[in-house]
């Protein structure tokens, strides 16, 4: 296979649900955006060169729906033989939709691709606006349809994640951002346009448009005592709160992949491979440990030693599921190469987009720092895990 | 110029203030709240519109929060507005009714009218919430056109749920105005009207704060104890469970310690001034800031082991130490217990020979003299003062009930026995051959007079009908042990249950049955409705459990089987019988008792509505087609041209009522619940709730009735039990649910979406009849059902199993 590069990796900012500087602007306008300014970002690439948008999504409905990887690319002014598609594995989805994107190049059937992800949970609600779950199957057995705070208690309980921990996890996780952010360190954020509605003279609203440079959910001001105070809303007795679990968020990111070929052509400049991307499923019940096991096995298959990876991007999706991983993995005391400026429970999660928003993130801290080897890997619902290893060109 | 309310102006936002701004809101009036600005401000807050409002705005605040609620929905606030009487004073000038609720102190009520008087429109009504100051003196030297809208308009607190209003005219108010307050007062803010004269305290503060007073006077000087007097004067005697001293702990002592040295100062008579001097150890209370609830200790306190185990004190007055609880006991308690009537009850207690009956008596019968005594001073009539002590005093009888029913003769024998002077009015009463105060003759309440020495119509509104006085002039054309049915007048006649908590039985429906049969022939519409007594009180509190219960336990399930399918058949009827039904509920209305009102063509409710489907608590679910008529209500109100709609989004919220078994706090709760719907009718007053649901039935009958089309029903089918597993699934491994929760909340879904069947197809509703039964019969098979049901009688409480 060929190696496939990739060139440039950007995301907007991850806004808070309904409350958030997103709650007015549609996820195709977030994702026809972040398409573009990816391509505008890559000197010496056009739109026309781009052959396929893969975009990540994990409630592709409504506003998400009918197709958002076509439709965000024709919003974007990308030309008609632009095509496009929409990729599904929940919280996974933009992850997997760079590694097919990246698949497409290594198979020599395209030469520039985009793989991406978006996700308005303001327009969509988790799970959908129609759930169904499956009548005659819940008889038997319904923890696939579990919510996922539940399966965040599960693995509390299960493995002996105290409350404390958590607290603790996510009072660093807010705090590791706030300092990233006052440090100027996103800087692969793109400042995107964002709508809002606002009331005129005469009572009527109108539309207005700003730009949105940061991700709105951080809390400098977390204390893990503030934390301590919160109820848990998941289980009588749980530990599982609102405070140690992940933000709701509207957030959209793109990643341009390119062949050895396209890059020479072109004059771009390459910044990392992906240089293997797995998948594995684990108990529905207990969802979050998918890490604990997508990380060894994509490290397996590529040969490379845990100890040299360099940084890591785990997802948040909650502090129990995120500390029982970290600690099957033995990197309880490696907590300076992971999530070193922050987590979805300060940044938010917003599910497909998720797998997209990491690896940007990921690939600006292994640029800065030098880092040769970065593992992104998330939990996904359902019970799955995905992993990826990444690693830096020269 | 035809008078109305459109906006009010409430001045005060303490705890009455606020109570009767929410109960104007409530009612659907526009109402704007002022307070005064605070004393302490810096000259910085001073600058601060926020800061100048800080009084009003906590007292607003607090109309979120308090429990029991005074709004009757927390958005009915959006229609009180708030100020300050400095900046926002002239938002006075175009109220319709501007109520004063401010301190009781008479130079500030002056200067306040002062400043009303110059910026009110001429013909507006202003009116004092006064408790105690004489309306004479607020008004003066105010203008005429002033003093002829002015009156005294006396709520009781909470205001929400009391339901005295008294009306002081003043000397100069102007007849119509009075007249127009009454019936604003009773048909729309709900209230019980008593006509007071401008005298210290008015009725029901006078007689009750006396009452309360000379109790504790006797208490001293016969040497009982706190908890002795409250066994005593409470549910025994037909007064309320908080009795005497736990009434004192909740109204607050400082505040019937007010009421009481009001009194003292404003009687002339020396020895009436005597029955308003509070015992040394209430003083002492005062002082050492015992007063109450709202100081965690007054004649009562509850302290907290270091175990977390409450224990009950009572304070003993001679010593004021706490001590520990300890239930009282006397023999003529042991009686009172034994007696059926509550009649029957006061006699056992007054007339017995213990020290506690000679305690009871000597209250009782100073009491009595007392309220006689006091007419014509304080008010007119025997009416007015008994309304007073029950509207404003929750008793169940007034002083004259009181007095007819241990026998005006008896007692007053008793009474000149005892050396007591008895009131020459009543004694010539007596002499006159009048036995007592009260009488009913042809449906037609009558009340002694003192002043034309003769029986008096009691006079009520058109809308005042009371089912008890129409039995009495012979308007019962059918009843059994459970129910009657009450000739109305007009063609329409009333189903009246009359078990306890007016609880669904076998008999019931078949007299329902039996009803609508009767009415078929002979009326043109039936209500459903009952007027027992309480508060809130129980239009019906639910089905009767012995019966199914005990046919569970006798596995005689085939019975049960055939019993819910008459129930479905006589629900059934009332929706589609060729004459209007129209249920009248108030108070509680569970189970069974909501599914009868939800089965009706139409439903007039009180304001004060307890409505749910409560039936998971004991392990069933609703078989009286509440299933069914629950999720139709919520369907039916899609217009017919919406065809492509998500049924989930109406499922939801239906099955959560039921399978959390949901319970209104409010009419206005019901309504947006999905148990009322928008064409049912709210009614603020309890007492003319029969008679507006009478008129709701004649208006149908008017308007052409026809029943309704029996037709398919749209149902979420097979797609809800998937949805319905999924989150059982969350609760049960959250541990908000039990097994047994899950197994009845999985049913119920199944019930609600009609079956297995196409999801959105239309089904005959009598498929979800089917479902409900055969479900309630299923889960009577289950122990943990039956262990519930029993729980249930047992405790009164359910069962989490």
């Amino acid at each position: 296979m060929r190696d496939a590069y990739i060139v440039t990796s950007v995301r907007t900012p991850g806004c808070r649900r309904a409350k958030g500087a997103f709650k007015d602007t549609r996820p195709e306008d977030l994702l026809s955006f972040i398409l573009g300014a990816a391509v505008d970002k890559t000197p010496g690439l056009e739109k026309k060169d781009v052959e396929d948008l893969m975009i990540g999504c994990s409630f592709p409905e409504a506003e998400q729906g009918l197709n958002i990887g076509r439709i965000a690319g024709q919003i974007g002014g990308f030309p008609d033989a632009v095509s496009g598609a929409t990729i599904n594995r929940f919280c996974s989805s933009g992850l997997e939709a760079i590694a097919q994107a990246s698949l497409r190049v290594m198979a020599g059937w395209s030469e520039v691709t985009i793989g991406g992800g978006v996700e308005s949970m303001t327009y969509v609600p988790m799970g959908g606006n129609l759930p169904r779950p499956h009548p005659e199957y819940t008889r038997m057995q319904a923890d696939l349809y579990a919510s996922m705070g539940i399966t965040a208690e599960n693995v509390a309980k299960r493995y002996d994640v105290s409350r404390e921990a958590q607290d603790e996890f996510a009072c660093n996780s807010q705090l590791k951002a706030a300092d990233a952010q006052k440090n100027g360190h996103f800087t692969e954020i793109v400042p995107t346009p964002a709508a809002r509605y606002v009331q005129t003279a005469d009572g009527t609203y109108k539309r207005e448009t700003f730009l949105q440079e940061f991700d709105d959910g951080v809390r400098a001001t977390t204390t893990v005592e503030g934390l301590a105070k919160l109820r848990p809303v998941f289980a009588v007795n749980g530990s599982v709160t609102a405070g140690n679990s992940s933000q709701t968020t509207d957030g959209a990111a793109a990643t341009i992949i390119a062949s050895e070929a396209a890059v020479q052509k072109l004059g771009l400049k390459p910044v990392a491979k992906l240089k293997c991307y797995t998948t594995v499923g684990c108990k529905a019940d207990e969802m979050g440990v998918g890490p604990a096991y997508a990380i060894p096995k994509v490290l397996q298959m590529a040969g490379v030693d845990i100890k040299d990876v360099g940084l890591f991007e785990i997802n948040e999706a909650f502090a129990s599921q995120a500390i029982y991983c970290i600690r099957e993995l033995g990197l309880e005391n490696d907590m300076d190469k992971i999530n070193v400026n922050g987590g979805a429970i300060a940044l938010g999660h917003p599910l497909g987009c998720t797998g997209a928003k990491l690896c940007a993130t990921l690939l600006r801290n292994m640029r800065d720092r030098g880092v040769k080897y970065g593992v992104e890997s998330m939990c996904i619902g359902g019970g799955m895990g995905a992993a990826a290893l990444f690693e830096l060109c020269d | 110029m035809v008078r109305k309310i459109r906006k009010a102006a409430v001045v005060g936002s303490g705890v009455m203030g606020g109570g009767i701004a929410a109960l104007l809101a409530s009612a659907g009036i526009k109402t704007v709240m002022l307070d005064i600005v605070p004393f302490d401000l810096s000259d910085e807050e001073k600058k601060d519109p926020a800061a100048r409002n800080r009084i009003v705005k906590a007292g607003y605040d607090h109309l979120l929060t308090i429990q029991p609620a005074l709004l009757m929905q927390p958005k009915d606030i959006d229609l009180i507005s708030i100020g300050n009487l400095e900046d926002d004073f002239d938002q006075l000038a175009d109220c319709d009714w501007i109520v004063e609720v401010v301190v009781e102190n008479l130079k500030i009520k002056q200067d306040l009218f002062a400043r009303i008087d110059k910026i009110r429109r001429a013909g507006s009504i202003v009116s004092s919430n006064t408790s105690g100051i004489p309306l004479k003196a607020m008004s003066e030297g105010l203008s005429a056109d002033f003093r002829k809208h002015f009156l005294g308009t006396h709520f009781f607190n909470p205001v929400r749920y009391m339901h005295l209003l008294e009306i002081i005219p003043g000397q100069e108010t102007a007849p119509e105005i009075l007249a127009f307050m009454a019936d604003f007062g009773e048909r729309i803010m709900g209230k019980g009207i008593v006509w007071a004269k401008d005298t210290p305290n008015f009725v029901g503060n006078r007689i009750g704060v006396q009452g309360m007073v000379k109790t504790m006077q006797l208490m001293v000087s016969e040497d009982l104890s706190v908890t002795e007097v409250d066994a005593l004067f409470g549910p025994a005697m037909g007064r309320p469970k908080t009795a005497m001293f736990k009434t004192a702990d909740l109204v607050g002592l400082d505040t019937l310690g007010h009421v009481a040295r009001n009194s003292y100062d404003l009687v002339n008579d020396e020895s009436e001034k005597k029955d308003f001097i509070l015992p040394d150890f209430f003083d002492q209370m005062i002082e050492k800031k015992m007063l109450g609830k709202k100081t965690q200790g007054g004649f009562y306190k509850t302290e907290l082991t270091p175990e977390w185990k409450k224990i009950r004190k009572v304070l003993n007055p001679a010593t004021m130490a706490y001590e520990d609880w300890h239930k009282a006991e006397f023999p003529c308690l042991a009686a009172a217990k034994k007696a059926k009537t509550p009649a029957e009850k006061l006699q056992a207690i007054v007339y017995g020979d213990d020290k506690g009956a000679v305690f009871a008596w000597k209250a009782v019968a100073d009491q009595l003299i007392y309220s006689a005594n006091r007419i014509p001073e304080i008010s007119d009539t025997v009416v007015e003062i008994d309304n007073a002590m029950k509207w404003g005093y929750n008793f169940e009888m007034g002083p004259f009930e009181t007095w007819d029913a241990i026998g005006v003769k008896q007692s007053v024998a008793k009474m000149e026995n005892d050396g007591l002077t008895v009131p020459e009015k009543v004694t010539q009463m007596l002499a006159a051959g009048v036995e007592s105060f009260y009488k009913t003759e042809d449906g037609k309440r009558f009340f002694y007079d003192f002043d034309s020495k003769a029986y008096q119509e009691i006079a009520v509104s058109a809308s005042n009908i009371s089912l008890a006085a129409l039995k009495g002039a012979g308007g019962r054309v059918k009843s059994c042990a459970s129910a009657s049915l009450v000739d109305l007048g007009d063609g329409v006649f009333c189903c009246e249950f009359h078990t306890k908590m007016n609880a669904l039985n076998a008999e019931i429906i078949q007299f329902l049955n039996e009803s609508m049969d009767y009415v078929e022939e002979n009326g043109v519409g039936l209500v459903i409705g009952n007027q027992a007594g309480g508060m809130p009180g129980a239009f019906s509190a639910g089905a009767d459990l012995v019966q199914v219960g005990t046919a569970a336990r006798e596995n005689r399930l085939e019975e049960v089987d055939a019993m819910i399918k008459s129930l479905h058949e006589v629900v059934q009827r009332e929706t589609y019988s060729p004459f209007p039904v129209v249920a009248a509920p108030y108070g509680l209305a569970l189970g069974g008792g909501c599914e009868v009102c939800l089965a009706a063509d139409r439903i007039v409710s009180h304001a004060e509505l307890y409505m749910g489907l409560v039936e998971i608590g004991v392990g069933l679910l609703p078989a009286g087609g509440g299933c069914k008529n629950l999720w139709k209500r919520a369907v039916t109100t899609i217009p017919a041209n919406v065809t492509d709609v998500d049924l989930a989004k109406y499922f939801i919220p239906t099955f959560m009522s039921i399978a959390t078994a949901k319970v209104s706090m409010s009419a206005a709760e019901a309504r947006a619940n999905g148990f009322l719907g928008p064409n049912d009718r709210i009614v603020f007053n309890r007492d003319l709730l029969i008679g507006e649901a009478k008129k709701e039935v004649l208006r149908m009958v008017d308007q052409g009735y026809a029943p309704p089309v029996k037709r398919p029903l749209k149902v979420l089918g097979a797609a809800a039990e998937g949805m319905v597993n999924g989150e059982i699934f969350n609760m049960l491994s959250a541990g908000f649910v039990t097994e047994h929760d899950a197994f009845l909340a999985r049913r119920i879904a199944t019930v609600i979406a009609g079956g297995d069947v196409r999801t959105n197809s239309e089904i005959d509703e009598d498929v979800i009849l089917s479902l409900e039964r055969a479900a309630f019969v299923d889960f009577l098979k289950e122990e943990k059902t039956l262990a519930r049901i029993e729980n249930m009688l047992k405790t009164g409480k359910p069962l989490r199993n």
